[in-house]
């Protein structure tokens, strides 16, 4: 017996004619072509966007001479500008602030620099010297940015705070890093976000997408993940933190990276929690490095549980890279502790 | 591999060409298009595929079993095995971490120092839907509606790509007979397949994704920075966005289906018009509905024995159904309201009767304030949601789009089907190379509202 009989109400028959399938495939290939004709461009982007493997092959195949057909007619051009108004984004790779183009009135060399000059008195955190640190009156916004490792963080961040009058904005682009610059360029998106939100405290959380190469001196490009991948990077990340820091104005709190479960993830993540430690040095009196990869993961070991609040919680996501929610709220705690000591609002 | 993403516009086409060019040929489309589905479902992660095999290979033997044997208990205890190691799996997977946490929290209550080993597992994705249509195999050979068909074709059935991740939740007898033979390629439903794939995109991308973006995230994420409007705004612009996002899931996949040649059950029919609870769950998720129905409520024994057993049978009905979506209070919370008002339903059926716009105003909000809980992440956040719902204060998200499209998706369910049928069926009409025209138009559209962060998963993948 049929399930047609069994079922008369759920199996919804086709309406409309029927083709041949010679059709369905006429029909799906004129749509396939007029995408690589209007979208060659888009296509072979995200391609180069994608991790290196066997889809990222496959899409750069047909990518790179659609998008090298596309470049040759004006087709993709036009149809960029009338359905521009669409887009929900900003461009945010190669424009003012990013990380190709030095500072205005800064050099080459000392943008390469991160714009350092000698050692200051905003190298130190007073209260690593026993001082009292410059406490800031208010938290008025908070921003909470980074890649998807900044989330949940953001909105558990944004949950506490939302009784004491902070506005948060929660600003994270997922599968964007500092070493990966055609999607999201980091330093002009910090940019961007600085002049627009003018946060008083900026929670930065990110590097679940980084290790790769890196434009070195000269023009050649470093790989991942040794120390001259290392100062690269901290030079990236310093740029970051002087524009976020906003002369002091605000504060900076930069997480570590808890160690990822898989070796080659490790040693990236290595690399940048040793670039951040080492980027954050001329701001320690306002940029604060906060140290989750020890609290995460002890003795550079991963781990999925720990104990919280007295109990083994799980704090990682299968994929062992992310904090699930409980995890997160650990990471809030550490957050907000070091709020709590740098703006009266908060005590 | 998520159906809008360039991986799956490139797949697809190959696929398509390649199967009708096999199709004749059996032999060779079915271990072709076996291993197809197979790449598609890799590219979530590789070792699922074992798991998907794992699961193939137990409901076949199983169902081999049972249609050997003759003694009815031994029948009986083969199914339930099988069925067992099906729920296990399921489980395992999806449950594992959720009870652990809750009978170690009890446990160290109780001052017990002997917790459950934590985990944390990954879940495959579509786990659910391949479980159920592996039970709903093996159970149909067990009532003998169903012989057992070929390793190969049960392998294709829990397999094909276009059901794979999200359903709709295809019955073996639905789509067994259609592998029997090679399809028809004089008729395929190119126009209805292609309407399906367009419309389904539109509401997925476009829609979906933008209430999500611009209300229904930063709200439920953190409900105590907004006031009244905004908060019950996001309430039914979550309503849209799950009905958009699943339903445009289902309409990819079934249009998917009938370009291939095959046919899928209908999985939602304006389910937001539903007048009664009973028309909702014949209207949304019709598919898992149906499931429900045959291998749970009906062998609980239905509405058999007087209205307290049938009262039962619904909430026992409901919370598994809302347990089935997730390890989470808030599924079960989701599914206790839906089970309470179908029983409150059938208490006051005969006795009381309405106006039709007033039974439908009050199925319609509790149906929304439903979605609450099955949103939230958490109950003290569900909790926190409805607390700000009579908070006063400014409409910050308030704008035109947002609320023309929440309007519109709601009232185009109210309003009869026959025209918008009529323009489907237009649509249907066109030359092959005008639809694919269509079809690219509409792509390129939809394209340009996708954020940086790329299409986000559809929502039932979790599931």
């Amino acid at each position: 017996m049929s399930a047609t009989e069994r079922d008369p109400f759920i199996l919804d028959r086709p309406t409309g004619r029927r083709l041949r399938a010679r059709d369905a495939i006429v029909c799906v290939f004129v749509a396939v072509v007029l995408l690589a004709l209007l979208e060659g461009r888009s296509i072979r982007r995200s391609g180069e966007r994608m991790e290196p493997g066997l889809q990222r092959t496959v899409v750069l195949a047909v990518g790179r001479p659609a998008g090298w057909l596309a470049d040759r007619l004006p087709l993709a051009d036009g149809v960029h500008r009338a359905t521009g108004w669409l887009s929900p984004d900003e461009q945010l790779s190669g424009g003012p602030g990013a990380f190709r183009t030095p500072p205005a009135g800064v050099d080459a060399a000392t943008a390469r620099a991160g714009g350092t000059a000698p050692i200051t008195s905003e190298s130190f955190d007073p209260a690593a010297l026993g001082e009292r640190p410059e406490r800031l009156a208010k938290l008025g916004t908070l921003l909470v940015t980074g890649d998807s490792l900044a989330q949940p963080l953001d909105v558990e961040l944004a949950r506490r705070l939302a009784s004491q009058g902070v506005r948060t904005v929660r600003d994270a682009h997922l599968g964007t890093g500092i070493s990966k610059s055609d999607l999201v360029d980091w330093g002009q998106l910090s940019a961007l976000q600085a002049r627009e939100r003018r946060p008083d405290a900026v929670v930065m959380f990110l590097g679940a997408n980084e290790g790769f190469p890196l434009p070195g001196t000269g023009g050649r490009q470093v790989q991942c993940c040794g120390p001259a991948w290392a100062a690269q990077y901290a030079t990236r990340a310093r740029r970051m933190m002087e524009t976020y820091r906003r002369r002091g104005a605000a504060r900076v709190y930069w997480l570590t990276l808890p160690l990822p479960r898989d070796a080659p993830r490790q040693r990236i993540a290595r690399s940048v929690n040793a670039a951040i430690a080492v980027a954050a040095q001329p701001f320690r009196a306002h940029v604060r490095v906060l140290d989750t990869a020890t609290l995460f993961t002890p003795g550079g070991r991963y781990r999925a549980a720990m104990p919280v609040g007295g109990r083994a919680t799980i704090v990682r996501r299968p994929d062992g890279i992310h904090l699930n929610d409980a995890g997160s709220r650990v990471a809030a705690d550490v957050v907000v502790a070091r709020l709590r000591g740098d703006f009266d609002s908060l005590r | 591999m998520v159906f809008p993403t360039i991986q799956f516009a490139v797949f697809f086409p190959i696929v398509l060409a390649l199967s009708w060019a096999l199709m004749a040929r059996q032999h060779v489309w079915k271990p072709f298009m076996l291993a197809a589905s197979y790449l598609f479902y890799s590219a979530a992660s590789p070792k699922f595929c074992l798991l998907l095999a794992g699961v193939t290979l137990g409901n076949q033997a199983a169902a081999k079993l049972v249609h050997r044997t003759d003694d009815e208990r031994r029948r009986r205890l083969i199914v339930g095995i099988a069925v067992a190691l099906d729920l296990a799996t399921l489980g395992v997977f999806k449950y594992y971490g959720f009870f652990a946490e809750e009978i170690n929290a009890v446990l160290d209550e109780a001052g017990l120092g002997l917790p459950l080993p934590l985990a944390a597992i990954a879940l495959p994705v579509g786990i659910s839907f391949i479980v159920f249509q592996a039970i709903s195999y093996t159970v149909d050979v067990h009532r003998r509606l169903l012989a057992p068909a070929p390793t190969i074709d049960v392998g294709l059935y829990l397999s094909f790509f276009p059901h794979l991740v999200a359903g709709p939740i295809v019955r073996a007898r639905e789509f067994l007979p259609q592998l029997a033979g090679p399809r028809d390629p004089r008729k395929v439903a190119v126009g209805a397949g292609v309407a399906l794939i367009v419309i389904g995109l539109v509401k997925k991308v476009a829609i979906a994704d933008f209430l999500a973006r611009e209300v229904v995230d930063p709200v439920f994420g953190v409900p105590q920075a907004y006031a009244a409007p905004d908060v019950a705004l996001a309430a039914y612009a979550y309503a849209v966005q799950i009905f958009c996002d699943f339903s445009g899931y289902t309409d990819i996949a079934i249009g998917l289906a009938l370009l291939m040649g095959y046919v899928f059950p209908q999985n939602f029919d304006r389910p937001y018009r539903a007048a009664s609870f009973r028309e909702f769950w014949r209207r949304w998720h019709m598919t898992l509905s149906r499931f429900l129905r045959d291998f749970l409520y009906i062998p609980l024994g239905g509405s058999r024995h007087g209205r307290l057993r049938q009262a039962r049978n619904v909430m026992i009905t409901m919370l598994l159904g809302g347990l089935w979506h997730g390890a989470a209070w808030g599924f079960v919370l989701w599914g206790a309201i839906h089970g309470g008002a179908l029983v409150v339903e059938n208490v006051f059926r005969g006795r009381i009767s309405p106006p039709r716009w007033l039974k439908w105003l009050v199925v319609f909000h509790v149906v929304v304030l439903a979605w609450i809980p099955f949103r939230a992440p958490d109950l003290d956040l569900a909790g926190s949601f409805l607390a700000r719902l009579v908070e006063p204060g400014p409409a910050t998200l308030w704008s035109v789009p947002v609320v023309a499209v929440v309007v519109a998706v709601i009232g185009l369910q109210l309003l009869p089907a026959r025209p918008m049928d009529a323009l489907r069926v237009r649509f249907e009409g066109l030359h092959p190379a005008a639809l694919g025209a269509s079809m690219a138009a509409v792509i390129v559209l939809v394209a340009a509202t996708v954020s940086s962060q790329g299409v986000p998963p559809f929502i039932y993948f979790q599931f």
